[in-house]
């Protein structure tokens, strides 16, 4: 124990107990796992048998990989268009919904619905309404004379698909956003009004500057989980394709895993995504400095 | 420049705010609106400021009716109870922030608000966020912000409220000589009636959206139309007994004396036992058990009196009040 842990106030003896258990939760389930992760990396590991270590075998052969260039194309621009729509629309919808109106708790609750689908559930449900013959989404473009797209046949419809998929399950980041909203003094709004502002006014200068903090918070968590997490409804939707369009990182670091057998490749992978991850968020972080988005 | 409610009704469904209000506050008059929490005051404030529509009434500046024109279009300036100060933004970003709306000069605003935050001693704070500042600073930068607008009504809503007691004696002053200095027509909201009757050229008495009585605070005091408003300002409250008691007057009536005009007096008609001495340095308060009630005595500092004593008093009859005691009206 250091000094300062030795001179702490005794309020923090017991709280240590108490965080214990998620000390063991995130030894054993996360930090473990990633070393060994960033073992196997370097290892020609199938999933069977003993580990060999090649040395940089594997590091060279991500210089070579023209998949990995396909999948981090597509997890790139998965990230740069589905993160901000994401964000715009459970900020445009929390902002809508924060006042108390009369039925305003049922549209609060339809916007927060999707949330609680399962992911496979999601997937299944936009296979069929992308589908470009009988799925909805088509019949209503068609209705309104607009162009339909073959969606999930093509590179562009299948990443756009994906993320249209992904503008529903939003609700916890509209809830986080409308509970900031609430907690915003409505005395400021009245006297942005006394001082001539219009309501697009008070939005830009004292409803966005009041939520930036969260917003931030909100894209760099955002961020983490479409780099990360959309493996479930990507790989039922298009598995990787059409022409590795929609091979993201998730689902190309699976098929190299338990597909291809090269467990050991995609423990490098994986370690790759990390990286890219920290890359990504550390970007945001550093705009919103230079920016000065938050005091 | 007048300012002007005539026939001024709000409801919340149900719920009465204001029951027909009129009121008129004179060209660089200081209008104090005094009165307990849900009499109203607010929403007055509020309805004049633009910030709520009105069921009924008309609301005029200066002869001109505004009742349904946009808060910034009445030219009102409103300092709020919390101050309203926009946290993400420095003293200098919140002062300029309306005139920046408004399209004034830059260079012309920034002059404004130094000349200004000068003298209000806010000279150096210009580049804090508002929860940098003290309390007192806050409300100096808030009524910065008012005056930054040069308004032709000042509206207060309970300006010293979120103060302590030494500050708000000081701002109180404050606000007087700014008041005075300014000669701007103002509407000053306080639940506070030692306030009201220190700031006010008249002030004006709200209850249940009511207006009770209207005038120079000495007047309220000692000519009060109602029971309500005898009962509201002064402190301790004026001594209020059914008629026919020991305070005399007729039945069917409520008789007032201020406890200043309960004089001790060995061959005065009442007769009481001393129960509490309040010894508050400049004066004493002495709470005395007559028959059923008790009587507030105000007398000099260091009273000699002890809980227990029998004392006499006496009325001074010129100072007796007397009201109906089913309407409350001053007989």
């Amino acid at each position: 124990m250091t000094r300062a842990g030795a001179s702490a106030p005794a309020t923090v003896r017991p709280a240590l107990g108490f965080l214990l258990p998620y000390a063991v939760g995130t030894l054993l389930l996360v930090v473990v796992p990633a070393l060994l992760t960033f073992r196997y990396a370097l290892t020609d590991y199938t999933g069977v048998g003993e580990p060999r270590y090649t040395g940089l075998d594997n590091v060279r052969r991500l210089g070579q990989d023209p998949f990995l260039r396909a999948a981090l194309t597509a997890s790139a621009l998965h990230v740069v268009i589905a993160v901000p729509l994401r964000l715009l629309a459970a900020t445009t919808l929390g902002l809508m919904l924060a006042a108390p109106r009369p039925g305003g708790r049922w549209y609060r609750a339809a916007v927060y619905l999707p949330t609680v689908v399962p992911d496979i559930a999601l997937a299944l449900l936009f296979l069929w309404v992308l589908n470009p013959l009988f799925g909805p989404l088509n019949g209503l473009l068609g209705a309104l004379g607009l162009p339909q797209p073959a969606w999930l046949a093509t590179t562009w419809g299948a990443r756009l698909g994906v993320v249209l998929m992904l503008l529903l399950p939003i609700g916890e980041a509209f809830l986080v956003v409308l509970a900031t909203r609430r907690q915003v003094n409505a005395r400021l709004y009245e006297a942005a009004a006394l001082d001539g502002a219009a309501p697009w006014q008070q939005l830009r200068h004292i409803t966005l500057p009041l939520l930036a903090p969260v917003l931030v918070l909100l894209a760099v968590r955002d961020t983490v989980l479409t780099l990360q997490v959309n493996f479930v409804p990507a790989y039922v939707l298009t598995d990787g394709g059409p022409a590795n369009a929609t091979l993201y990182l998730p689902i190309y670091i699976y098929d190299q895993a338990f597909e291809f057998a090269a467990f050991g490749y995609g423990a490098l992978l994986t370690a790759v995504l990390l990286l890219l991850t920290l890359l990504a968020v550390g970007l945001q972080l550093a705009l919103v400095r230079r920016w000065r988005i938050v005091r | 420049m007048t300012l002007r409610l005539a026939g001024v009704r709000k409801s919340y469904g149900a719920v009465t705010a204001l029951a027909g209000v009129d009121l008129e506050v004179g060209e660089g008059e200081l209008l104090a609106v005094v009165g307990p929490s849900g009499s109203g005051k607010s929403t007055l404030l509020r309805v004049v400021a633009g910030l709520e529509p009105l069921t009924e009434g008309r609301v005029l500046i200066g002869g001109r009716d505004v009742t349904t024109l946009s808060p910034h279009r009445r030219d009102v300036a409103m300092v709020f109870q919390d101050y309203a100060l926009y946290p993400h933004m420095t003293v200098r970003g919140n002062l300029s922030f309306g005139p920046r709306l408004r399209r004034q000069a830059t260079t012309d605003t920034r002059e404004r608000v130094e000349r200004l935050s000068g003298q209000l001693g806010l000279a150096g704070l210009l580049d804090r966020y508002p929860d940098q500042l003290s309390g007192g600073q806050q409300q100096r930068v808030a009524l910065a912000r008012a005056m930054l607008r040069e308004p032709r009504v000042y509206l207060f809503d309970e300006p010293l409220a979120s103060l302590d007691a030494q500050l708000r004696a000081a701002a109180r002053a404050e606000i007087v000589e700014l008041h005075r200095r300014l000669g701007t027509t103002t509407l000053h909201v306080t639940h506070d009636q030692a306030e009201a009757m220190t700031v006010g050229d008249r002030v004006a008495v709200l209850a249940d959206g009511a207006l009770q009585q209207v005038g120079p605070p000495q007047q309220l005091y000692d000519e009060p139309a109602n029971s309500f408003v005898a009962r509201f300002l002064g402190s301790p409250p004026m001594n209020l007994l059914p008629g026919g008691g020991v305070l005399g007057g007729a039945a069917g009536t409520l008789v007032g004396v201020r406890p200043e005009d309960l004089e001790l007096d060995p061959a005065g008609p009442i007769e009481g036992e001393v129960v509490v001495v309040e010894a508050l340095g400049s004066e004493t308060v002495l709470a005395v058990a007559v028959a059923d009630h008790r009587l507030a005595v105000r007398t000099g500092p260091r009273a000699p009196q002890r809980p227990g004593e029998r004392v006499r008093l006496v009325v001074d009859p010129a100072r007796r009040h007397v009201f109906d005691v089913t309407t409350g009206a001053r007989r």
